[in-house]
């Protein structure tokens, strides 16, 4: 206690026998959590209300009566508790008894198995075998809409999904129907989860298999499936996701946490938007020569006749970029512009949406007008947006420019057969083969952002990191190392080795990055002002 | 310790008999003529007798209608030590979890019989079976087909009457 009689704003007390200082107000299961120790729980989630349903949590307070729910009793200073105690462990085992009175137990056929909870405690502490006599009641499925499946006979009535809709999306959709053991998650009306921007979040916080996603459904085993960490591409919110790939395919997208950009959640749009990271018809090989002289060559002799053409130019040099390009390869693109020649124009084209799409409950995240990750980060580095709102059009002047014109990423759909033609020299960085790069000179395979790492910047200015969740087809090179060999050519310095050494080089040059890292980054990102302040 | 050299008697060439000792080796050699036990078995008129967990090329079981019973639950690859397993799960028009693609490559196959022990459904087996020749390497990789086809009997890993080894 603080001596001027106000209570000190952190209590201490012991759990297990460890003894534990957390802030006043901390749930007994949060202060469980910063020893390492994990109560069980189902109807606890840290995004949402706790009703203290479930009853796996309760633990042994000493002093209490009876067992208190972890999630809802608040930490009191001097508080003993057991969370293994025989007594809570006798109790887990009877709620876990419970809980499988009517559970299907299809773990070989259920889309959780691997990641369910309700296995991971019956694994650990659950009965060897249930005593139930009686036959179990079954339900079947039912299509909620939207991109979630329920399996009523795997609910665990735990409500999050329930909350999640009443509490976050504001948008109550679900609820609870029927009682007893003929309870069951139901929607209201024929439309379900139809329209609702955000209703994937149910899939993740469903603690069992009962929500699952249609998209996913019995395509991969959750132990198959490799991780990385990544930002979403589908709009400049940047929310922290996984990439959840198998072999060297993306399988789906799941929000990773970030309190300060997205925190548990991510719209439907962004993830149901990840098939065009396993596209195929790429661009394999370097290639150089217009049309019919178009040919295939290596790397090194590519690079080599490149840097020579770009030593000699005199001309001016306009360059269109995407906005799906990591902050390295913009950055790169314009300082090797800077060494090569005057500019002329850099600008890049973006599709917009009409409008926002805010999650009502957790105000931070939009899904954003832009639909692409890096449209500020390229403002940042002096490209500016042209073309209508659905990423076409505005290329007139490039199409016709007579010096140099470099081309990273944009796909160049719409544009006509002459575009580039009358280039002295025309650059295509690309990923896809597209009927735009026929004018180039060269053809430079490059990697899509899912097979490289880089920082995109989003709309709240926050620098965020993404890792590599794919193997590059073919000869595909990530854009920074490409243009980072050609800039060392140029100034014969180095090439960057990775996309931190990238991101250094940028730095060095960029006022607005100065200072920064990919480690002072970090996983969860820097806003570009708290760098600096 | 004095070194000492021991000579061998040997009676000399030309003044001893080898009769002896030959018709002994040849009584023997002859007796086995005669013996009833023999080892050599007459393959491939005469066929070999294997052991109840004898383990060979792999079997699907399937339901009476023709489906396999298998659930794409991804327990056998997981479990392959020798990653011959390749599997791709699906649902069918009556909405139940099936394998759209079941591959074993028996050529990586190690026989271990792990995928018969962890199937949740019994569903695949390894067999009491080892002719399996064939003229060229691809054919030993099994297909879903395949292994449905297969009808010879399959391995006990278990005694069924004691199935939990207790």
């Amino acid at each position: 206690m603080a001596s001027n009689g106000r209570k000190a704003d952190t209590v201490t007390l012991t759990i297990d026998g460890r003894e534990v200082a957390v802030p006043r107000g901390t749930s007994l299961l949060q202060a469980a959590a910063a020893l390492g120790i994990e109560v069980p729980h189902y109807c606890y989630h840290p995004g949402l209300s706790a009703p203290a349903q479930c009853r796996i949590c309760l633990v042994e307070v000493e002093g209490a009566p009876k067992l208190q729910p972890s999630c809802v009793t608040i930490a009191q200073d001097g508080q003993t508790v057991h969370t293994d105690s025989e007594l809570a462990r006798g109790m887990r085992q009877g709620v876990l008894e419970f809980y499988l009175v009517n559970h299907p137990l299809d773990c070989p056929i259920c889309d959780m198995s691997g990641e369910c909870s309700l296995q991971d405690y019956v694994f650990a502490e659950g009965r060897e075998r249930g005593r139930a006599q009686e036959p179990k009641r079954v339900f079947g499925r039912d299509d909620f809409g939207g991109d979630v499946l329920y399996y009523g006979d795997r609910c665990v009535m735990c409500t999050r999904c329930v909350r999640f809709m009443d509490e976050v999306a504001r948008d109550s959709r679900l609820t609870v129907v029927e009682r007893g053991d003929r309870a069951v998650i139901d929607t209201f009306f024929d439309s379900g989860l139809d329209g609702a921007s955000f209703a994937g979040n149910v899939v993740d916080i469903c603690p069992v298999g009962a929500l699952v996603s249609k998209d996913f459904l019995h395509k991969a085993r959750a132990w198959d499936l490799d991780h990385a960490p990544s930002v979403c591409p589908n709009c400049s919110q940047g929310c922290n996701i996984e990439l959840h790939t198998r072999d060297n395919l993306v399988q789906r997208l799941k929000p990773r946490e970030n309190p300060e950009v997205n925190g548990h959640w991510m719209c439907d749009y962004g993830r149901s938007r990840y098939e065009w990271m396993n596209r195929t018809g790429r661009i394999e090989r370097p290639a150089m020569g217009r049309g019919e002289e178009r040919s295939e060559a290596d790397w090194p002799g590519t690079l080599e006749a490149l840097a020579a053409r770009l030593a000699g130019n005199e001309g001016e040099i306009a360059i269109v970029a995407s906005p799906f390009c990591s902050v390295e390869a913009l950055g790169a693109l314009s300082q090797l512009a800077k060494e090569a020649g005057e500019a002329a124009a850099a600008v890049f084209r973006s599709p917009r949406a009409g409008d926002e799409d805010p999650l009502p409950g957790f105000p931070l995240l939009v899904r954003r007008r832009d639909l692409a990750p890096n449209v500020d980060g390229a403002r940042l580095l002096g490209y500016a947006r042209t073309g209508t709102d659905d990423g076409s059009g505005g290329l007139d002047e490039v199409a016709a420019h007579r010096g140099v014109v470099f081309v990273l990423g944009d796909d160049l759909n719409d544009q006509p057969d002459d575009f580039g033609a009358a280039a002295d020299l025309f650059v295509y960085l690309g990923t896809f083969d597209s009927p735009a790069a026929r004018n180039a000179d060269f053809v430079l395979p490059v990697t899509t952002f899912a097979e490289e790492e880089g920082t995109f910047v989003n709309a709240q200015r926050r620098v965020q990191r993404f890792g590599q969740g794919l193997r590059a087809p073919g000869s595909a090179r990530p854009a920074w190392l490409v243009l980072g060999a050609l800039l060392a050519f140029l100034k014969s310095g180095k090439t960057p080795a990775n996309a931190a050494e990238a991101f250094a080089a940028l730095a060095d040059e960029i006022p607005a990055l100065s200072g920064m890292s990919h480690e002072s980054i970090g996983p969860g990102g820097v806003r570009l002002e708290a760098a600096h302040a | 310790m004095a070194i000492s050299v021991k000579v061998m008697r040997r009676p000399e060439p030309g003044r001893t008999s080898y009769m002896r000792a030959t018709l002994k080796g040849l009584s023997l050699t002859f007796k086995h003529l005669l013996k009833v036990d023999k080892v050599t078995l007459q393959y491939p008129e005469d066929q070999p007798e294997l052991h109840p967990r004898w383990r060979g090329t792999h079997r699907m079981e399937v339901h009476a209608d023709g489906r396999p019973k298998c659930v794409a639950c991804g327990l056998c690859p997981t479990v392959c030590p020798a990653n011959c397993i390749r599997l791709v799960g699906g649902e069918d028009d009556q909405g139940n979890r099936y394998p759209i693609v079941y591959e074993i490559d028996e050529f990586r196959c190690i026989f271990c019989g792990m995928c018969q022990e962890v199937c949740p459904v019994e569903a695949i087996h390894v067999g009491r079976h080892f002719e399996n020749a064939e003229y060229t390497r691809d054919r030993f990789v099994y297909d879903l087909d395949r292994l449905m086809e297969q009808d010879h009997p399959t391995t006990l890993l278990w005694d069924p009457s004691d199935s939990r080894s207790e």
